[in-house]
């Protein structure tokens, strides 16, 4: 292959690969998935009720369900978005993080379902179970910080990204190995049970509850990154570690502070996606991990508002996407293909638009 | 004389080995007899930290630029300090969960149980055992540090024997059974009632591997010269090469003979493991492109094959066609796998081709887990019946002589693992290798010199996804029938961790990786729980410690030598750091 004849051949050859072979391929893709998005949803939105097609009540219910879903994605990859500014790393862990926090909690939520103070004081129970989850989630990433990320703060980039896998099937395995492979029930105060109506928009009230918690914590960050003396040398290492360790920055101090509110996000995180499931495992950070993982590149990675926009599209386009293009074709039970659909959109982000939506054109090359 | 850092190397310990309570692997081995009934699994385990702890904090220091170990007995006593340091903490927190209720932690923490803590403080009160914790951690962490300070000549027999006795403890499933085999009796060495080795086995191991070490000391040099002289030296084949090559042969072709059925099932899956290896190394290895999502090929190939040899569809009523199918002998197929692997790996590589390293990386992963999701949806269930998967794989037979016999399954692997290991090795030593090492190492400079990386990516992509579709033809082969659970995101973590264990680049390493990361827990089934928990700290241990793997690379560790010593001292300095991450990484 590498040993293309001199000559005239290989004159011929190297003219053949001047032709833009990458962009041919690249529009000719793009062209291909238009067309079946485009044909899938005409062909799905002109189904009827006896035909399989849907209502505009499930309609309704598929976008309020990926909007909650998205804002518990945008939380998450608010964890990797901001790791990822600062120290030009993809923490893989992170899935593993909101886990650690989700399971963590638990343990408190069911002592207090069994004594009754879930149901009789629930505010303050949810408060005590989300502050559990922030303290375990926040142990884990310093501690995955200190421990894994730290002594390789200046090799090359593959290497953290590689510790990283292993850190991530680590932390899976010490809490199957601590708690066990099954499944533990989430219990759900009576309060949550049940929906409701906002603004002629009928939702659960968990699903409120996420809407509401995720919007609140994702202000409170963007007025800390904003407003504070912390945030602002978060942002001067962001745009320049050295530089910043020049003016007089504690980088690794800042570094820890990354993590650290990367873990109370994943926490409260936590809480909201197993209120949601009602149950934990400890595999159950690998999915939601990749889904905001690929929101935080779809709304450009390094960004706050990127990220928290990527987590709400994600989130719409897992719930909405698969019925709306799928179902047109006739494909049996849509639904079980809606992690491929999020992997899809990851590997799509990737090669068309690798800075993301509010990032550049292109990502930089190596 | 720095007692604050033996006490806080030996805190460290103390948490690491309540956490592998907690984990369960002390509790669950209290019965794992290494040798006799008196060194069990359990108790290596438990002790484990504090020597680990007082072999850290006798590192030599350097000062001033100079390399200073500490005198005898100051190291013995920092080993002694930071050994009692562990046992305390540990006996502290023994006492304070049997104050605290037994059985309340169990509710949360399964693995803690009363036999648990009768264990660990031998069947004494908690107080008492606890002091006995301590002096028993002060004596493993004093005799690591007088390990590390006594001269080589003394120190390495020691160690040599010390493993020996140990590796062959753990091997107690499988040395007997080829003992057993062959006719050999073998009750002086394994016993039969305990499990383990018997003393007088361990102490003969012992002396074997210690005399064995001091010959290595005085003569291997000599021997190894002989072996492995470099071509230039040595014209045609010196008569010990030879020897050495024709023993080789000779072992890896009696080797199913000799260990049985069980044990050459678990060899077939290391050959597997070791083509998908070879496979992935020439992606990341020699390309330096990390792809997370091997198991695609390992899934194409498994599939393709199944597909073109007539196997049918599992489904509710019995089984049926598939919707595309061909009914061809394994040999006719194997080209047209290998030519489909190819082109998904052109595929997948066109359009993720400019990705930089981690971005590419999780593109990758991404393909690998559509395939997974896709393999398993309804979707997909006339073509290859989704989850209820396929049967009736050919067994590759020859002359009606099948290759589903696990010992028979050996030699077919064998034979496809030495075509694959023949054709990396020369790939990498011809212009195409250098040519990805040269993109592997600066792929922009690369470009500049006029290496055509766009080709050699796609090229890398092409020749590692064929080797890695080789594997999952073989598990069809093995196996004979496919489901969706053998091709999940864990086999791409696997062969990754084996490829960066052996260190990349390195076929020898490739090789190594498969036999410790798939062999031992294949073997050591009562581990099989552990085995994420050991990869997973295997990779970061890796990382940190020896980036270089196992048995790395010779012409590539020749390229990082330089850079190496400057980490070497960079280490060095921060050693705290790495004595953190030695305590973990038990």
């Amino acid at each position: 292959m590498g040993t293309s004849p001199a000559g005239v051949a290989g004159v011929r050859m190297r003219g053949f690969e001047r032709l833009p072979w990458r962009r041919i391929i690249l529009v000719v893709l793009g062209i291909a998935i238009v067309l079946v998005v485009g044909i899938g949803a005409w062909k799905t939105l002109s189904l009827n009720g006896a035909e399989g097609g849907y209502s505009g009540a499930a309609w309704r219910d598929f976008v309020v369900e990926g909007v909650s879903q998205g804002a518990i994605y945008a939380m998450i990859a608010l964890g990797y978005s901001l790791v990822y500014g600062i120290l030009r790393m993809i923490n893989f862990a992170h899935g593993e993080v909101f886990m650690a926090g989700a399971f963590g909690s638990y343990f408190f939520a069911d002592a207090y379902e069994k004594s009754g103070f879930l149901d009789r004081d629930p505010v303050l129970a949810l408060l005590i179970i989300t502050g559990v989850a922030i303290a375990v989630s926040v142990g884990t990433a310093a501690l995955l910080e200190r421990l894994a990320y730290r002594p390789l703060r200046h090799a090359p980039r593959l290497v953290p990204l590689i510790t990283a896998i292993g850190a991530s099937l680590f932390l899976q395995n010490v809490f199957r190995g601590f708690f066990g492979p099954q499944p533990y029930g989430y219990p759900k105060p009576h309060i949550l049970t049940g929906g409701t109506t906002i603004l002629g928009v009928a939702m659960t009230r968990v699903q409120l509850l996420v809407i509401v918690v995720a919007v609140l914590s994702m202000v409170a960050l963007q007025l800390f990154v904003a407003r504070t003396t912390t945030g602002r040398s978060m942002r001067a290492v962001a745009q320049d570690s050295e530089i910043a360790s020049l003016m007089g920055i504690n980088v690794d101090r800042v570094i820890v502070i990354t993590f650290v509110i990367g873990g109370i996000l994943a926490g409260i995180a936590g809480v909201l996606f197993s209120l949601t499931f009602g149950q934990v495992q400890f595999t159950m950070g690998f999915r939601p991990g990749i889904a905001a993982f690929t929101a935080a590149v779809l709304g450009g990675i390094g960004s706050i508002g990127g990220a928290a926009l990527g987590g709400f599209l994600i989130g719409l386009l897992r719930a909405v996407g698969p019925p709306l293009i799928l179902t047109g074709f006739g494909i049996p039970s849509v639904f079980s293909v809606r992690d491929a659909f999020v992997f899809l959109v990851l590997v799509l982000v990737l090669v068309f638009r690798p800075g993301g939506l509010l990032g550049s054109g292109e990502a930089e090359k190596v | 004389m720095d007692v604050r850092s033996w006490i806080r190397v030996g805190i460290i310990a103390g948490i690491v080995t309540i956490f592998l309570a907690l984990v369960g692997l002390i509790g669950r081995f209290v019965d794992l007899n290494l040798v006799g009934e008196q060194v069990t699994f359990a108790r290596l385990v438990l002790i484990a930290a504090p020597l680990v702890a007082g072999y850290a904090v006798t590192r030599p220091r350097i000062r001033a630029g100079e390399r200073r170990a500490l005198a005898p007995r100051d190291a013995i006593m920092a080993g002694a300090v930071s050994g009692a340091t562990a046992g305390l903490v540990f006996g502290i927190a023994v006492v304070a969960a049997d104050a605290f209720g037994i059985d309340r932690i169990r509710s949360v923490f399964l693995n803690v149980s009363q036999p648990l803590i009768d264990f660990v403080t031998f069947g004494q009160p908690p107080v008492v055992g606890a002091v006995i914790l301590t002096a028993v951690s002060a004596v493993a962490g004093g005799l690591a540090a007088g390990l590390r300070v006594t001269p080589i000549a003394v120190r390495r027999p020691i160690t040599t024997a010390v493993s020996a006795v140990l590796v062959l403890g753990f091997l107690q499933r499988i040395i007997p059974i080829a003992l057993d085999q062959l006719n050999f009796e073998r009750d002086w060495l394994y016993s039969r009632s305990i499990g383990g080795l018997t003393w007088l086995g361990a102490i003969l191991v012992a002396g074997v591997a210690a005399g064995l070490s001091v010959l290595n000391a005085r003569k291997g040099r000599d021997l190894r010269a002989r072996l492995f002289s470099t071509r230039e030296e040595s014209t045609g084949v010196a008569p010990a090469q030879l020897g050495l090559a024709l023993v080789l042969v000779a072992v890896l072709v009696a080797v199913p003979w000799v260990v049985g059925e069980v044990i050459s099932q678990v060899l077939g899956t290391v050959l597997i493991y070791v083509l998908l290896g070879i496979g992935l190394n020439i992606v990341v290895g020699y390309a330096g492109l990390l792809d997370l999502g091997y198991v695609f090929f390992y899934a194409v190939g498994a599939y393709s094959t199944a597909l073109l040899t007539g196997a049918a569809l599992n489904t509710f009523t019995g089984s049926g066609p598939p919707a595309v199918s061909l009914d061809l002998n394994f040999y006719l197929a194997i080209p047209i796998v290998l030519v489909i692997a190819a082109c998904a790996g052109l595929l997948i590589g066109a359009p993720v081709l400019r990705l930089r390293g981690d971005y590419l990386a999780l593109v990758t992963l991404g393909l690998g887990e559509m395939v997974t999701v896709l393999v398993r949806s309804p979707w997909l269930v006339p073509l290859v019946g989704g989850p209820n998967g396929m049967r009736g794989v050919s067994d590759a037979a020859v002359a009606g002589f099948g290759f589903r016999e696990p010992q028979h399954f050996y030699y077919l692997a064998l034979g496809f693992v030495l075509l694959a290991i023949f054709v990396s090795w020369r790939l990498s030593a011809s212009r195409i290798g250098r040519a990805w090492t040269a993109m592997r190492e600066d792929e922009q400079t690369a470009e500049a010199m006029g290496v055509n990386t766009t080709r050699f990516k796609l090229l890398a992509f092409a020749m590692g996804g064929a080797i890695g579709s080789l594997g999952g033809s073989m598990f069809a082969v093995q196996i004979g029938s496919l489901t969706p659970q053998s091709f999940e995101v864990t086999v791409s973590i696997l062969v990754l961790g084996l490829v960066i264990l052996g260190g990349l680049g390195s076929l020898p390493g490739v090789v190594v990786g498969a036999l410790v990361l798939v062999g031992l827990p294949g073997l050591l089934r009562e581990f099989e729980e552990y085995r994420g928990l050991a990869y997973g700290a295997a990779l970061v241990a890796v990382m940190i410690l020896r980036p270089q793997g196992l048995v790395p690379n010779v012409r590539r560790s020749r390229e990082l030598q330089e850079e190496e010593r400057a980490q070497d001292e960079w280490a060095l300095e921060k050693e705290a750091d790495v004595a953190v991450v030695e305590g973990i990484s038990t």
